[in-house]
């Protein structure tokens, strides 16, 4: 039996410059929020926004672009799969070191 | 104290030039990420999960003070203030930005440090027995063999592109501190009776999705037939790896396809083809790679120090410590200190910049200005001198390094697991944690004994698992995530893969289960039994009894 999907996507790659996790926004930028993203519904818009991903790898944007079940879940969207829904909220541990930014400089200002 | 030599400072520093051009090279846009990957990897950057991370070589796990220091520095400097030390003695940094990897690796590179062969399908840097040069057990410091076959290994053009990565472990000691058995080439130095140097040879181990134990391909190698019979290994292995499939790549599964018989007499057939001469250095290159882990100054001591004896009467707390962090050292008057990276409900191998620091301070006043990093994860001042003992273990409690848990319960080896890991399928540090907690109290700890858990977030088991007395595999399964246990598997000297017990639990109930596995084991051993040799008398059966009857 075919797998049961929600039929919506969302395109997520990472930041080439800090492989931060973003996904394609409504707005055309990259965002690393989920809320905001650009949504698929079908493989037409699927290709369109793969289509957008490859052309943020030309232009050295993002690396590693591909689509992302998501659902709606407690009233925002979360990706189906665990990995994914681990990429979006980050380490569950050492929460004193990661919610700092990277380097003293960054902490101090 | 080991240092590179001139050739390789050169070649560290040319390296990091050319790693600079190509990362403004990607960033302008002239090479895309297909052709970067491989360059990145190539000086032991990844992509992950959040982050790209950085791991760094640390030769057989051998620093100094100020090694130490730069990798705090560059914590602070260019990551978020905290480094992970993990199962192949190296260090990773979880989160920094591509344009600085450059910088960072100059800053490596001026304390003779890379991240180069940490990644790849080469040889890996060679990884040794923690204790080397200073355990009281020892045979010969295993160390300049190790750096010998860095040299051989390094940008070797032959091994730079194999079928699958190639991991070389090497032992000075009877026992095995190194897990020799679970490496691709597990070699355990020896003496024969006239007193000359070799190599007992093992060939084909590993854990990953397919477990197996080393096998022994020669009991005796000649000390100066060293490389060229590792030479006939790898080409071997070359010729007839399967390049065709990632996940029967690796050698052991050639070695176990051949026969341990067959692969051995093609190795012979090959090693003996090689002839003379010998690809071995004289006499006089092996005493210098030797002088660079000449033993340090020691000073001449009496073994024993009354006032040590007093505090140890005095402060129990301090005399717990000692017991499970000390261990012998093969010099009068001087110890090894085992700094547990294992506190109660903490995450195995991360330290802090400043415990870097504070770790550093005390190699310098008290360890002849020495660490090493061990494969479970933790930290040794190898040199320190019993009167001096006390100074450190309350130096050490400042900074929250004085857990007294090597070798117990909470001493828990895992890895970056789904909070950091590209492939990992579930967590492993929250698990880690979780268990820390429920057995860590002292005396319950205490009362266990020597207990090795292990854990992997995937299969491809970068937390040993398949070594672990108790070892957990983390996997996924409609969106969540269960656990396997595997009981019975050692990485030591008696050397065994651990066997799954049966269906796997989830992480509410983990932690439970195995806590009856060692509640069980604490009923039906006998006679001081450890784990392991009450599980080796009684099997599987009654830990799983225990298990599914409650879980």
């Amino acid at each position: 039996m075919a797998k049961k999907t929600t039929g919506l996507h969302a395109l997520t790659g990472n930041l080439l410059a800090d492989g931060r996790v973003v996904f394609l926004a409504i707005n055309g930028g990259w965002s690393d929020s989920l809320d905001i993203a650009r949504l698929a519904r079908g493989e037409n818009d699927a290709a369109e926004l793969e289509a957008e991903g490859a052309e943020a790898v030309r232009a050295n944007v993002i690396v590693d672009p591909y689509l992302v079940e998501v659902e709606v879940g407690q009233g925002q969207l979360v990706p189906v799969e665990l990995r994914e829904r681990m990429r979006i909220r980050g380490p569950s541990v050492n929460l004193e070191f990661n919610s700092r930014p990277n380097g003293q400089a960054a902490i101090a200002a | 104290m080991y240092r590179y030599d001139e050739f390789d400072a050169t070649f560290v520093r040319q390296r990091v030039k050319q790693f600079r051009g190509q990362v403004e090279r990607r960033a302008a846009g002239e090479l895309s990420e297909d052709e970067f990957r491989p360059l990145r990897l190539m000086n032991g950057l990844y992509l992950q999960l959040h982050a790209y991370m950085l791991r760094v070589a640390v030769p057989y796990g051998t620093l100094s003070a100020r090694q130490m220091r730069k990798l705090a520095f560059i914590a602070d400097s260019y990551d978020r203030g905290y480094g992970h030390f993990t199962t192949r003695q190296n260090i990773q940094y979880n989160w920094p930005r591509l344009p600085d990897v450059p910088d960072i690796l100059g800053h490596l590179a001026e304390v003779e440090m890379h991240a180069i062969q940490t990644s790849g399908n080469c040889i890996r840097n060679v990884t040794a027995d923690h204790w080397a040069g200073v355990a009281a057990d020892e045979v010969e410091d295993p160390r300049p063999y190790a750096e010998l076959m860095r040299q051989w290994s390094s940008l070797h053009p032959e091994f730079s592109f194999l079928p699958r990565k190639f991991k070389i472990a090497v032992t000075g000691s009877q026992a095995d501190r190194a897990a020799i058995r679970y490496h691709d080439i597990g070699l355990r130095l020896k003496k024969n009776t006239q007193g000359e140097a070799g190599f007992e040879v093992f060939v084909g181990g590993g854990m990953g999705r397919t477990p197996m134990l080393a096998a022994r391909v020669r009991d005796w190698l000649a000390r100066d037939d060293l490389l060229t019979y590792l030479e006939a290994i790898m080409r071997v292995f070359n010729l007839h790896g399967r390049r065709d499939n990632k996940y029967k790549a690796r050698i052991k599964i050639l070695v176990h396809a051949l026969g341990a018989e067959e692969f051995s007499a093609q190795v012979e057939e090959e090693f003996a083809r090689t002839g003379a001469p010998r690809i071995m250095p004289g006499e006089g290159e092996l005493k210098r790679i030797a002088a660079y882990f000449a033993p340090p100054g020691y000073d001449a001591l009496r073994d024993d120090d009354p006032a040590l004896a007093l505090r140890l009467e005095k402060h129990k707390d301090f005399a717990g410590w000692v017991e499970r962090n000390v261990s012998a050292h093969g010099v009068p008057g001087y110890a090894i200190v085992n700094i547990s990276l294992k506190p109660i409900g903490g995450i195995p191998g991360d330290a802090s910049a400043d415990q870097m620091r504070a770790v550093a301070d005390l190699a310098e006043s008290f360890s002849l200005d020495e660490i090493r990093i061990s494969h479970e994860q933790n930290l040794v001042l190898p040199n320190v001198r019993k009167r001096d003992l006390f100074a450190v273990w309350l130096s050490l409690g400042e900074h929250g390094l004085a857990d007294a848990n090597i070798g117990l319960a909470s001493d828990i080896i895992a890895c970056p697991g789904l909070d950091y890991c590209g492939l990992a399928t579930a967590r492993s540090i929250p698990v880690a944690q979780d268990i820390s907690k429920r057995l860590g109290e002292p005396a319950r700890q205490r009362e266990i004994g020597d207990m090795k858990i292990k854990i992997s977030g995937c299969i491809n088991a970068c937390g040993h698992h398949h070594a672990g007395h108790i070892g957990i595999l983390g996997l996924e399964k409609r969106g969540r995530e269960y656990y396997q246990i595997t009981l019975g598997g050692s990485g030591d000297e008696s050397a065994s893969v651990g066997e799954i017990i049966g269906p796997g639990f989830s992480s509410e109930n983990l932690s439970g289960a195995v806590e009856t596995i060692v509640d069980t084991y604490v009923e039906l051993r006998q006679n001081g039994e450890t784990f392991l040799e009450a599980y080796r008398r009684v099997g599987p059966e009654p830990f799983k009894e225990a298990v599914y009857a409650t879980h």
